[in-house]
């Protein structure tokens, strides 16, 4: 069967989105499938951009009062729920409405103005409320999902819910964060939670009625593909791999391209000897089955907690002279990786941050295969990046037109101390002290040649450099949008890294931010904690 | 590492200090809790050890408990308890239908006592660490470390090993930034600490130092320890000038070089300083 391109084409007309980003609108989490990122607009360029103002703030209503009250939960909010959620969902800019979602709320907010249209909260049971990635839209219904694990589906017009479905336990530390993606009749998410050896998977689900179409389990069972990778049936069912970040599509090879989690228990390998695939792996899976096409992996047997679950950037360019359909990723684990996405050969692997120093060697598979001798131990090993990564969830950018690949990067230290010896270890099994940074920076890397074209230093406080991570956006107008580590919000020279305007904002930005065009002009839009911004040409 | 498994002797003990405390109110829950998980410890070693491990993590022939989806879903030892009294004899899992339903609270709760202890990292407790070879660290530190060209075993690091725990000691060897008990007083910023990074800005031919509060291309605000006073400039591409100096910068250079090996040994070396 001939794949539909893009459901939302009744939304939004797109087609062919790995070469066409839409620029009146926003409609699924990286603003199209690539992952890139990057916009076509150029009404804010690099000659302009210092006269970027302020259009409108929205500052999270958390209020019941006028909402729209769902969910299983209490009416009370269960202690430990974090009173004020920042942002970290890109908002999806469909018809005309912004819709966006912190954990158990949804908004919907007019784009010109900044006012709320209508706002959905979730009575919850508890979970972990680290996030919520943001929404996913089909036709005219709204996705979402909770921390208490819930898959739930609102009208988009009137944020009414339409149903609910428990898709993880959370007595067993799943939760959930992911923005689900829509691929044809498809609501793809997958589930996160590494406190306890739990399995990880990726469903969708329908979405006229939420019920299950598929599920891919993140670790093979017995017998299937995998399994020798893993010493027993114990290990790789209870292995992790939580895939918590939304991938990306190509709609001509009709491949799913999704970041898998690192496997547990998290910081010790005692007990699942073996690379533990499909755990810390770039997958393709065909979205109408399920099934896998091929997979990558970026760090067999991790122990670091370096999931590679950061996005795959789909990029159509030329390798050796010859056009390729290729994808990128910027790698927690600190490297820099380019495959052929038609099959998944290696194409590059490069070295992100000078401070990485738990590699062996780099493979004849381009892999870097980690040093026994980084593992956590009783009296510690001093390892860099610490868990948290050389980078991390928010969204890096690709410009067709630099050619580079942007992403935020730190060079922290940890040592980590081994403290549960048993052969059979649970969930961390490890305890970190961090140890400071050698560098936080935001980086363009040539993804021709994986080499790092230019790194802007990120600011410094009195312990040392900070920030690191951050979501990118880069235009056509020759920009990259994104923070400084010092609560700044950036536009930088695309080509240079030379920072041309910035807004005071005293929060980092805590999402991807976006661009768009509406009544000829241009916006662009970015959350920072608690509050959205919109900023146009004066 | 899990509480191990008690021998008989002290288990006799340990069961007669539960029940003892179990026949006083309890002053708390967390002290009932307590009791409960070592009776509970006691039953399980005893009834569903052989198969399952003393540990609840799988044995013989039993699966891990602690990774079970039964277990972790039970609720206070309802379906646990359901279970039970039936088993799962085709898989050769007995009932355990004569157990009563206070054994059966004690059971589910050192199984759950079990699984958050393994949820909650932040309260795992770091082992003995003190592996090195304090000679060796000795002839680390004055040669090859270079740390002698700041410190002193007779000075400023004179009986620093009762002062610190070793692990506090092994993090501040690597990075001593700010204070290592910093939970012990009111919360007070980093710049105001010793360690913290300086800069100096200068405009024409005055200059200020201070410990940076923040630095970025826009903007630069200094503190001054002495004064306890706060300056701000705004910074336009390289003007004003500022020069940054770490105090601590030879333990960032050095983040690069330790070997983990070095790490123990100065650390052992420097735990015997007492």
């Amino acid at each position: 069967m001939k794949k539909i391109p893009c459901v939302l084409g009744v939304l939004c007309g797109c087609v062919g989105l790995i070469a066409q980003t839409p620029t009146d609108s926003w409609p699924t989490y990286h603003g199209d499938y690539s992952g890139r990122r990057f916009s076509a607009l150029k009404q804010i360029t690099t000659a302009n951009v210092k006269s970027l103002t302020l259009a409108w703030a929205y500052r999270l209503n958390l209020s019941r009062g006028n909402a729209i009250v769902g969910g299983e939960g209490p009416d009370v909010t269960p202690a430990g729920v974090p009173a004020t959620p920042a942002i970290k969902s890109t908002p999806l800019l469909v018809n005309g409405v912004l819709y966006f979602s912190a954990p158990d709320h949804v908004w919907a907010i007019d784009p010109r103005t900044g006012r709320e249209i209508w706002h959905y909260v979730w009575k919850t049971r508890g979970g972990d409320h680290i996030g919520n990635r943001g929404v996913g839209i089909y036709n005219n219904w709204l996705y979402f999902l909770t921390p208490d694990n819930y898959f739930v589906s609102l009208d988009l017009a009137t944020g009414r819910e339409r149903w609910h479905h428990e898709i993880a336990s959370m007595k067993r530390e799943y939760f959930s964060t992911n923005a689900p993606m829509v691929i044809g009749r498809h609501v793809i998410f997958g589930v996160g939670g590494d406190a306890l050896d739990i399995p990880g998977y990726l469903e969708s689900r329908d979405p006229e009625n939420g019920e299950q179409v598929w599920r891919w389990n993140t670790t093979p069972r017995p017998g299937q593909p995998g399994a020798d990778t893993w010493p027993d049936e114990y290990a790789m069912s209870s292995g992790g791999g939580m895939p918590w970040i939304p991938g990306t599509y190509d709609p001509d090879l009709n491949l799913y391209y999704l970041g898998t989690g690192n496997p547990n228990p998290v910081l010790t390998g005692q007990s699942r000897e073996g690379d533990n695939l499909w755990t810390c792996s770039i997958v393709a899976l065909n979205p109408d089955t399920g099934r896998m096409v091929w997979a990558y992996q970026v760090t067999p047997h991790d122990t670091h907690d370096w999931d590679a679950a950061q996005t795959p950037v789909l990029i159509d360019g030329t390798f050796d002279g010859r056009p390729r359909k290729l994808l990128a990723q910027a790698s927690r684990n600190g490297y820099f990786i380019v495959l052929d996405r038609t099959n998944g050969d290696h194409i590059l692997t490069t070295k992100m941050i000078e401070s990485a120093n738990w590699t062996q060697s780099i493979n004849a598979k381009g892999q870097p295969i980690r040093n026994p001798g980084k593992d956590a131990i009783v009296p510690g090993t001093l390892v860099s990046p610490n868990t948290s990564g050389a980078t991390n969830w928010p969204p890096p950018s690709f410009s067709p037109d630099t050619g580079l690949f942007y992403v935020g990067t730190s060079q922290t230290y940890s040592i980590l101390y081994l403290t549960d010896t048993d052969k059979r270890p649970q969930g961390w099994a490890a305890a970190e002290r961090n140890m400071g940074n050698a560098g936080s920076a935001l980086m363009a890397i040539d993804y021709q040649t994986g080499k790092v074209r230019w790194s802007r230093p990120l600011a410094m406080t009195a312990t040392g450099s900070t920030g690191g991570a951050m979501g990118l956006l880069s235009t056509a107008g020759g920009l990259v949008f994104g923070n400084d580590g010092g609560g700044n919000f950036v536009a930088y020279d695309a080509l240079t890294g030379r920072p041309l305007w910035h807004a005071g904002l005293n929060v980092n930005t805590s999402n991807g931010p976006e661009t768009y065009l509406l009544d000829g002009r241009q916006f662009v839009v970015v959350g920072a904690g608690d509050t959205l911004y919109a900023f146009a040409l004066q | 590492m899990r509480v191990p498994v008690v021998i008989p002797v002290a288990a006799a003990l340990l069961v007669g200090t539960a029940a003892a405390m179990a026949a006083q109110a309890p002053r708390d829950a967390a002290a009932a809790d307590a009791a409960a998980v070592q009776r509970g410890q006691q039953l399980l070693a005893a009834e569903c050890g052989f198969c399952h491990g003393a540990n609840a993590r799988g044995g013989s022939s039993g699966p891990d408990l602690t990774r079970s989806a039964l277990v972790q879903e039970d609720e206070r030892g309802r379906q646990l308890g359901a279970f039970l009294r039936v088993g799962r004899p085709d898989r050769g899992m007995p009932k355990f239908d004569q157990l009563t339903n206070d054994q059966l609270a004690d059971l589910a709760t050192f199984l759950h006592d079990t699984i958050r202890a393994a949820v909650n990292r932040g309260a795992y407790k770091i082992l003995d660490i003190l592996v090195g070879d304090p000679k060796a660290g000795e002839a680390f530190f004055a040669g090859a470390g270079r740390c002698a060209s700041c410190h002193s075993a007779t000075a400023d690091l004179k009986g620093i090993g009762s002062k610190y725990e070793p692990a506090v000691l092994q993090g501040r060897i690597v990075m001593p930034r700010g204070r290592a008990n910093a939970a012990s007083g009111p919360p007070r910023p980093p710049y105001t600490e010793a360690t913290a990074v300086k800069a100096t800005v200068t405009i024409g031919s005055e200059s200020f130092t201070g410990a940076v509060v923040r630095l970025t291309d826009f903007d630069v605000v200094l503190f001054d320890q002495k004064t306890g006073r706060t300056r701000s400039w705004l910074r336009n591409g390289d003007a004003p000038k500022v020069v940054v100096n770490d105090p601590l910068q030879a333990h960032v250079d050095m983040l690069l070089k330790w070997t983990d090996e070095d790490m123990h040994n100065v650390t052992a070396y420097l735990a015997g300083l007492k």
